[in-house]
């Protein structure tokens, strides 16, 4: 994002008589945060596709790809290596959670409010042309909340479901046996649900919509900042967001 | 000395004509030349039943093979008049093309065959179906009971094992050219005179058992197994098709609605754990060994039992789980519900399979529609307020600042 910036600013600068020009940044992710989503994204993407390969062993592309037993254990294997991936990264994810809140320091920007129902409101007012402002975010936009929580619960069950058709003889020793054969309907239609919202809704918004490498960099400007997260800028910088000064420009 | 090589030269001559008769001749002696008409309408000019009869009509008749045991050459007319050749028509020397006018006149020393006992001397005798059965033969060698005979094992089926040889019956009906009730019953008795133990757990099953009662749609050993080209049971790719097999007749409902049996055993198979894979497989490797269960591992091979069979049905718990407990040892008493049992989930069978599966058919597109709703309005928004900030631009940007700034990313909404 600095990039960008500083290369509009040689485009609109008047050589030599530019002051200048100071970029600030904002941190958004944690270190462990950006490899927790490292982790999700590979553990994700490798079980998506050995998944689906799996889900549609009827149709004849799946068939030559698991055309011999060896081959079908092998989807399996590479299937279940990466189901234990996701799931340390679950527990660990979790496990976190449970620490800050025992210690009272869980922050509460990702958790929905009342907040997130106006903004979304006003947003669809904006996107039918009612409004010309858009809602000022705070950390997390209703749209970022509504990702997270959706994967949140959409793993949740993908993980339970999983080790349900994985361990059915000690899931059943517990539980009544049909809960196998609805965990394996869940398991097999939440992954197109979970694999739809993040191929349309997730991609969409941080690669086709802008391009928001945040959880990359754990960074955004100030520009963004002022621009996507206009109330969490003013939280932290106490200036007004929508000056037309933005980064020194007209 | 000169006179010599003529005389020689004379020699050779009559020598050659006295052995190009027999030389061409030659091919001839094994005997089991296809029966033309007019070859057999000579022999038959030449033999006639009354002739063979003369001397096989006398139940002492027999012969001392090389091994010491004797062999019968009694026939006894009526079998063979009782016999679908015998209602053919059809003389002796129409089959045992071998015997001639030679062995009319002296049978001791034209005996026509020699053996060296008496499982030998119906090895070569059975030569003779083929002459007109050539397709059955075929099938025939190809079979288990074929190759079993090729391999060197003599007591392999061959044809008159199964069919009797002067005894012979008609097993289809000529007006429909099916199998006539009564040659159904026939079958399993047969395959019995080697497979007895097989044939005991099969007129146990619910098959064999509609059998003898004279139903009409059960399955004879040869509905499963083929009839002449019976292959061998005991491969993977047997194993892997043999779902299809029992499908032939389990989906067909013309058979199956008069005994209220389901027809979707096969989809709902097909659907679960076990029989997609055993599909896959058949489809992609049909040789591949899996340890999927297919139709009969669960059902039982030839003591198929009617799942609601209050002894021995799969519907009574215990006696699914056992099966389950073949390949999951450790399998409890819940387990076997895992198995959908060839049901559709209904809110009566498995209920929580059936609302997971109503759930999913109102949040799929309650989810999907929304989101698909907001993601077209902001790319048409983006793509709108790009268009009106083109038509803006020559304008001041003090007017409407948010909405002047022509970098194409006005979108707030991340």
């Amino acid at each position: 994002m600095s990039g960008e910036t500083s290369a509009r600013a040689v485009n609109s600068a008047a050589p030599a008589t530019r002051t200048v020009q100071v970029v600030r940044f904002f941190a958004r992710f944690t270190r462990e945060q950006r490899w927790e989503h490292w982790l999700l994204f590979g553990s994700f993407t490798v079980l998506f596709l050995t998944g689906i390969v799996q889900k549609y062993r009827n149709e004849p592309w799946s068939q030559n790809i698991l055309s011999t037993p060896e081959r079908l254990e092998l989807v399996q294997n590479i299937h279940h290596i990466a189901a234990i991936v996701l799931t340390l990264e679950v527990i660990y994810h979790l496990a976190r959670g449970i620490y800050l809140l025992a210690r009272r320091k869980m922050p509460h920007a990702i958790f929905p409010d009342w907040q997130d129902v106006k903004d979304a409101g006003r947003m669809s007012k904006y996107l039918l042309f009612l409004t010309k402002k858009t809602p000022k975010y705070g950390k997390y936009n209703f749209e970022q909340k509504l990702t997270y929580w959706f994967l949140f619960f959409s793993i949740g069950l993908m993980v339970i479901t999983g080790f349900i058709i994985w361990f059915p003889i000690q899931v059943t020793s517990v539980l009544p046996g049909s809960i196998v054969p609805a965990a394996k309907l869940t398991h097999s239609t939440e992954a197109i649900v979970a694999g739809v919202f993040v191929l349309i809704w997730h991609l969409f918004h941080v690669v086709f919509d802008r391009l928001n490498l945040s959880m990359f960099t754990g960074r955004l400007n100030e520009d963004d900042m002022r621009k996507y997260h206009a109330a969490e800028f003013e939280r932290l910088t106490g200036e007004p967001a929508d000056t037309p000064d933005q980064g020194g420009q007209a | 000395m000169r006179r010599l090589p003529w005389a020689f030269s004379i020699v050779i001559l009559l020598g050659v004509m006295l052995i190009v008769p027999y030389a061409l001749a030659a091919p001839q002696p094994i005997g089991f030349a296809a029966p033309d008409r007019i070859s057999q309408q000579q022999q038959t000019e030449a033999v006639s039943d009354e002739t063979c009869l003369a001397c096989h009509s006398n139940p002492a008749l027999e012969k001392k093979l090389y091994n010491g045991e004797s062999w019968s050459l009694y026939v006894n007319p009526e079998d063979h008049a009782n016999s679908v050749h015998g209602e053919e028509e059809l003389d002796c020397v129409q089959c045992h093309t071998d015997f001639d006018q030679k062995h009319n006149e002296n049978p001791v020393q034209f005996p026509g065959f020699n053996a060296v006992d008496r499982r030998d001397a119906s090895l070569k005798l059975v030569k003779v179906c083929q002459q007109c059965h050539t397709e059955q033969h075929e099938n025939a060698l190809d079979s288990v009971h074929g190759r079993a005979l090729e391999t060197g094992n003599v007591n392999a089926a061959i044809c008159t094992d199964c069919h009797g040889s002067h005894t012979v019956q008609r097993l289809n009906d000529p007006a429909t050219g099916q199998l006539t009730q009564e040659a159904r019953l026939w079958i399993p008795q047969t395959c019995a005179k080697c497979h007895s133990t097989i044939h005991a757990q099969y007129t146990d099953s619910v098959h064999g058992a509609a059998l003898t009662d004279g139903n009409p749609d059960v399955p004879t050993c040869i509905d499963c197994h083929g009839v002449h080209n019976i292959g061998d049971p005991t491969t993977a790719e047997f194993r892997l098709k043999s779902p299809e097999m029992c499908a032939k007749c389990h989906t067909d409902p013309a058979i199956m609605d008069k005994y209220g049996i389901s027809t979707q055993v096969l989809n709902t198979y097909v659907a679960d754990f076990h029989g997609s894979t055993v599909t896959l497989f058949e489809k992609q490797s049909p040789d591949a060994e899996t340890n999927k269960p297919v139709c009969y591992d669960c059902h039982g091979v030839h003591d198929i039992a009617a799942a609601d069979d209050p002894q021995k049905g799969l519907l009574v718990k215990e006696n699914i789980l056992k099966r389950c407990q073949v390949c999951h040892p450790t399998a409890t008493e819940n387990f076997s519900d895992a198995w959908l049992s060839h049901y559709i989930p209904s809110p009566d069978k498995y209920p929580l399979v059936y609302y997971v599966n109503v759930f999913y058919a109102i949040f799929i597109p309650g989810v999907l529609i929304p989101m698909a709703i907001l993601v077209a309005l902001d790319v048409s928004s983006v793509a709108r307020r790009k268009l009106r900030a083109k038509k803006n631009q020559p304008r001041p940007p003090a007017a409407e600042p948010a909405d002047a700034k022509p970098t194409g990313k006005e979108s707030s909404h991340d």
